[in-house]
Order: structure tokens, then sequence, then C-alpha cells
């Protein structure tokens, strides 16, 4: 078993998430035009709505991109994450769900309607994948007895959970774009909606939200290795090497989707979420609970 | 201080553009999305997100209220430009951008320049001495603006900040929720040009649609472009098949690129987009024929946008006819799924056909979106039925019948007297 990381790190985890998103923004666009839009959103003046709950517009905006990096903190690179909280699986979804409230925070704020019923798409999103997505992650924990992300990771050395529970592994997946409100899952900032949470926000607080929702995308990714795909574990390179190439391979399967689908929209999920999806993960942990378990 | 401006230029070296669309200048518009592609300028999907806001066409008045509107939601640094030539896109957003790089050129000009104060979100135009905002505008929003003064304030005593606070009413379950009087368009993202739908929405349903509206547009020198072909054909013009064919072909792209993006499906929005701009610009039949394949195999099989899709919209025929609709919208006898389904049939159909020399009957006036004999054009009919439409719709549902309905604000512009027929 690993141990935390120096403290240091703490302060690295940042600097290192940052350019690692916009890399990923880079790629899912297929041209550097991110990396130019942070300039631009860094020249551009603020721009207030009358009577916009500007607090609320902050605290929002603020708060994305930190819960984020809180989630990363137990996320191990290789064998060591920042911290390596004893109950890190629980710490990583109560920081995603922090997500909930700084999108709706930031659709609310502008007191606009397009902003606010952006803000109410994430809570609705949040209500269907929720559910599942915990479910997926109780069976990965269950499957290693362990809620600490480093004992799951080390439980996988034979066999990854994503070969013997692949339909955790996939609604995992299928959460991990839905809670960073991005790719089909982005409704939350559609277009339909000039970018809902988004379409009200300038300069920082554009930065901020939009770079905040790609951390999330970032860190999610990155958690299904330590889950599902054996963590830093893999013959010949070093266990962050192996971090980072599955990360990759992850972030590649979810932009590969995102060309292959259209919007999502969660009046016609949510069904599925509760009819389908939901049950399923119950199964799957039903059986993962009987071959555990002796 | 070299620094700083070094900064500013590299980051409006691609400016993100929100174009403003008036009826009847389709021409103008299929130009600035061409350059804006060929510059690669980001779209911006809302004016905050906006550097550079194009107006493309005419409006009737100089300066209309929806677009002051639209202006003022702008952040600094920012620059408007007009275009209604397609000819002369390139040389107006050049101007744009110039003129935008010497706004942000120092913070002297910028401290100079006269604060515009918060921007109101749904309005935000000049406010009248009623209180009320002149017109629509591009934006959303909940509110009418009152003008804040004392003398107002007494007449309407639930204001905050001189925005009324929003009335209640029954929602379709009975419960007693918050209720807004909000303008849809006419400057939002993949929306028909110039169109206004005032909406009363209770959180994201459509409560009712209270208005459809187009924004006046000074008279379009030419007929509608979707229709050109036919209405020449019918005026006695030489017209080929292939390039009614054409026409029709890239009218629908065009429809299903709008759709598409809609229903937040980029990468096949802008398939049909780049497909639309090699059929105008004369692509052989044989290669157009099999890129709408292409399309229609990867979005005609979609099993996810059929899930999402279908259920959405419906106009049984029956309705359809009722209220004069014709065309894809009248074959397709049910959902959004089903015109999508009806545009990529038609349009692969219309690709084989592209380079047909035959003659097109001047007889057959049956336009990308319905006959166009009638006295009424075919798009009145497409927006008369959007109100029963739309009633109960979540805004998502909404957007989305809009988008597979595709009226074409064209057909409603003025046209030039004298011009009807001309080439």
């Amino acid at each position: 078993m690993a141990d935390s990381a120096p403290l240091w790190t703490a302060a690295a985890l940042p600097v290192l998430l940052v350019p690692a998103a916009l890399a990923v923004a880079c790629a899912d666009a297929r041209s550097a035009a991110p990396a130019r839009e942070v300039l631009r959103l860094l020249v551009q003046q603020p721009r207030r709505t009358v009577a916009a709950d500007t607090l609320a517009t902050r605290t929002g905006t603020v708060l994305l991109p930190v819960a984020a990096v809180l989630a990363a903190a137990v996320v191990p690179l290789g064998s060591t994450p920042v911290s390596d909280l004893g109950d890190g699986v629980v710490w990583f979804n109560a920081m995603e769900a922090l997500a909930w409230a700084a999108v709706w925070l930031a659709g609310w704020g502008p007191g606009s309607t397009l902003s606010a019923v952006g803000g109410y798409r994430f809570l609705a999103q949040g209500l269907a994948y929720e559910i599942p997505h915990m479910l997926a992650l109780t069976t990965a924990a269950l499957g290693a007895g362990s809620l600490r992300v480093t004992e799951i990771a080390d439980a996988q050395r034979g066999l990854w959970f994503a070969v013997w529970m692949p339909a955790a592994f996939a609604l995992y997946l299928l959460s991990a774009a839905a809670m960073a409100f991005w790719g089909p899952f982005g409704q939350p900032a559609g277009r339909d909606l000039a970018r809902g949470v988004a379409s009200e926000l300038t300069g920082a607080d554009r930065l901020l939200l939009l770079g905040g929702r790609r951390l999330l995308l970032l860190t999610s990714a990155a958690m299904a290795v330590p889950l599902f795909l054996g963590g830093g574990h893999g013959p010949l390179l070093p266990g962050w090497a192996w971090t980072l190439v599955k990360t990759g391979a992850v972030l590649a399967l979810l932009l590969w989707l995102r060309r292959r689908l259209p919007g999502v929209r969660m009046d016609r999920y949510t069904e599925l979420a509760w009819v389908v999806l939901t049950p399923l993960a119950v199964l799957q942990a039903l059986v993962v609970a009987v071959v555990v378990l002796p | 201080m070299e620094l700083r401006s070094a900064l500013r230029q590299a980051a409006l070296a691609r400016p993100a553009v929100l174009t403003a669309v008036l009826p009847g200048a389709t021409r103008a518009r299929l130009a600035v999305e061409r350059e804006l592609g060929d510059r690669r300028w980001p779209h911006a999907p809302s004016p905050a997100a906006a550097d550079l806001l194009v107006l493309v066409g005419s409006p009737r008045e100089e300066a209309p209220a929806w677009l002051d509107g639209t202006w003022t939601a702008l952040a600094e640094p920012r620059a408007l430009v007009r275009i209604d030539d397609p000819p002369g896109a390139r040389a107006a957003l050049d101007a744009g951008h110039a003129a935008l790089l010497r706004g942000a050129a120092g913070p002297e000009r910028q401290r100079a320049r006269k604060d515009p104060g918060p921007y109101v979100p749904g309005n935000g135009g000049p406010v009248r001495d009623d209180g009320r905002t002149p017109g629509p505008t591009g934006h959303h929003g909940g509110h009418d603006r009152a003008d804040g003064s004392a003398a107002h304030s007494h007449d309407t005593p639930a204001l905050i900040s001189g925005l009324p606070l929003a009335e209640r009413a029954d929602d379709r379950d009975g419960l007693r929720l918050d209720r807004l009087h909000v303008p849809f368009g006419p400057v939002l993202p993949d929306w028909p040009a110039g169109l206004v739908l005032r909406l009363t929405l209770q959180g994201d349903v459509v409560q009712e649609v209270t208005g459809v509206e187009v924004v006046e547009a000074a008279p379009a020198p030419r007929p509608p472009f979707w229709d050109e072909p036919w209405r020449q054909a019918a005026a006695g013009a030489p017209v080929s098949r292939g390039a009614a064919a054409r026409r029709r072909c890239a009218a629908h792209l065009d429809s299903l690129g709008r759709f598409l993006a809609v229903a937040d499906w980029p990468d096949a929005a802008a398939r049909a987009r780049r497909l639309r701009d090699a059929a105008l610009a004369g692509a052989p039949a044989r290669e157009l024929a099999h890129a709408v394949e292409r399309l229609t195999r990867r979005v005609g099989r979609s099993r996810t946008l059929r899930w999402l899709t279908s259920g959405i919209g419906v106009l049984p025929r029956e309705q359809a006819l009722a209220a004069g609709i014709g065309g894809p919208a009248l074959a397709a006898d049910g959902d959004a799924w089903d015109r999508t389904v009806r545009w990529l049939t038609e349009a692969a159909r219309s690709a084989a056909a592209c380079d047909d020399p035959r003659p097109l009957a001047p007889d057959d006036p049956a336009g990308p979106r319905g006959g166009l004999a009638g006295r009424c054009p075919p798009s009145r009919a497409l927006l008369d039925v959007l109100p029963p439409l739309l009633r109960g719709a979540e805004l998502a549902a909404a957007r989305l019948t809009l988008a597979s309905l595709d009226p074409d604000p064209d057909e409603l512009a003025p046209v030039a007297a004298g011009e009807v027929t001309r080439g």
C-alpha cells in the first residue's frame, strides 16, 4: 500500500492538471482554439447583468474548478495520490456533488432565463446519472473490499475490474461525461440554450466555469484508471506512465464517442437511467458481492 | 505595455463572431459562414461569448432595438460590422477585426468610453419612457425593464432593480409556479433568421406561444435564395432541373445542419454544412450523392438520434394539410425524426439529379419547403403551426421541433418590386 505524496504535490496538482485539461480541450477541438480562447477570455472585460446575484455566480464559477482539483487529490499517479484518504472514493464522490451546487449557482446568478434553465438541467442530469454512478463506485470498492483508492488499484494486480465488472465500468464512463456536463451530456451548457449556464458569463467567470468543466472531465476520466483499469500496474513502464497512458485511452474513447452521439436530453435519459441502468448497476453489484464475499 | 499589446493582438487573432441574420439575407449568411470557416474564427453562441457582432442583411430601420440590446450585451472589447452583400463579407470582416484591435489597443481608449452599464438579459436595449424596451431582442431573460426611476416604481410595486417579479400561474400539473414571458430570438445560434418567438415559460416548459414574429428587414433585391430556381422557372426564365435539384439538396442540407446543431451533434452538423457548401459550389452529382449517402448512414441510422427525436413535434398528415403545409413536413407525416429522415432521403435523391440538363417545367413550383404557387409562402404555414405544436413542450423539445420544421423567414421578407425574376 502506498502513502500519500509529500505536501508540495498539493500545490503542484493544479499546475499539472490545468495544462493537461487544456491539452484535452485542444484534442477535442482538433486545434489550438481552446488555448486562444483562454487568452481571449483573459483580455475580455467582465460584464454584469442587471440584478445579477454576483456572489452566487462567483461562488459557482470558482467552486467548479476547485471541486475538480480537490477530487483529483485522491487519484493516484502511479501508486501515489496527493492524499491517500481511507475513504477516498467517498471523498471523490462528495467533490463531484459539489459540482451540482457550483453549476446551479453559476446558472442562477446572472438572473437570465437561459442560464437558469441550464443550471436546472444539471440538477435533472444529476438525478439521472448519480444513482448508477454511485453504484458503479460502490461496486469497485466492494470488489476490493476497501474505500481507499490505492487499495482498489492494488486489488487489480491480477485482473482489471473493467474485465469482470464491465457494466459498472461502462456506467462509470457514461457518468464521467455526465458529471463534467460535457459531450453528449453537455445539455446544461447546450447549444439550444446558447450555452445555458455559460450563456451570460464573460471573461474570467466564463473561463473558470468552462475550464472547471474540462478539469472535471479529466479528473473523472483519470479516476477510471485506479477504479477499473488496474491503476499504475502494468509491465515495463513505471506506474505513473501507465496511469497517463490509461487515462489517455479513456479520454480518447470519450472523445470518439462524442463524435458519434448527439446531445442526450435528460427527459429521455432519466427514464433509461432509472428503468434500465440502475437495475443493471444493482445487478452488477450483486454479482460482485456474490463473488467477493465468501 | 508592448507585452500587453502583443497579448491583446494574440488573444483577438481569431475573434469569436456572433451573427445576427435578417430575413432575406441567406446569400450573405452563406458567404459569411464560408468566410468564417476559412478563417477558422469561432462562432459565439451568445453575446457574452462574442467579440465581433456581425449583422447580416439590412434591417428596415437604421438601428432596431433588438440590435441595440444585443450590442449592449457584448463585453469589451467588441466591434460591430454589417454585411449585406456576399462579396462584401471578406472586406467587412477584415474591417471588423481591425476595429476590434484598434478598440482593444490601449487602456486610455477603454476609459474614455462610456460605461454601458449593466446588461439586462431579455432586452437590454434603450429604455423608453414607458419603462418598456421597444422591441424584441436577441436575448433571453425573463423580464421587461422598467426605467427604475421613482416616477414609475410606484405603479408597479414588485420591482427588483427595475425588473418586475415573475407572476404566478398553474402549470400543467396544477402546481402554482412562476411564469415568465420571454422573447426567443432573433439572435440565437442555429435559429431561423430574424424570427422572434414570444414564449410564456414555467421553468423550462413552454406554456404558451403568445407571438410569432419576424423582425423587419429592408426589401431584398432578389427572391428567397432557396426558392430561386422555381421562381425563375415560373417567371419563364430557363432553369435546368439539375440546378433546381442542386438548390433543393443544399436547402435540405442547410436545414439538417441547423437541426443537428440544435440536437447538439456538432460533428454531424459540420458535415452537413460542408456538404451544403460543396453542393452550392457545384460539386459533381456522383461525388455529392456519395457524400450525402455517407451522411445518411451516419445520421439516418443513428439509434441515439432516433431515440432522442422521435415523439417530438408530432405533425400528422391531416393536421399538416389543414395548416396548409407542403413539402417534406407534409410528406414525413410524423415527428422530428421522420422529418429528418425525409430531408436525408430528398437530399440524396436531389444530389443524384444535380447534373440533369433538362429544363425545369415552369408549372412545377415545388420548392424545398413546399409548393410556391399558392398565395401564402410555405414558411408562413410552418410558422403558423408552431403555437399549437410547442404548447406544453420543454424548451429543448421546442427548439428541436422548430429546427425540424425549419421555416425560412426569407420567404416572408419583402422583395424589391420588379426584381423578382432577375437571375
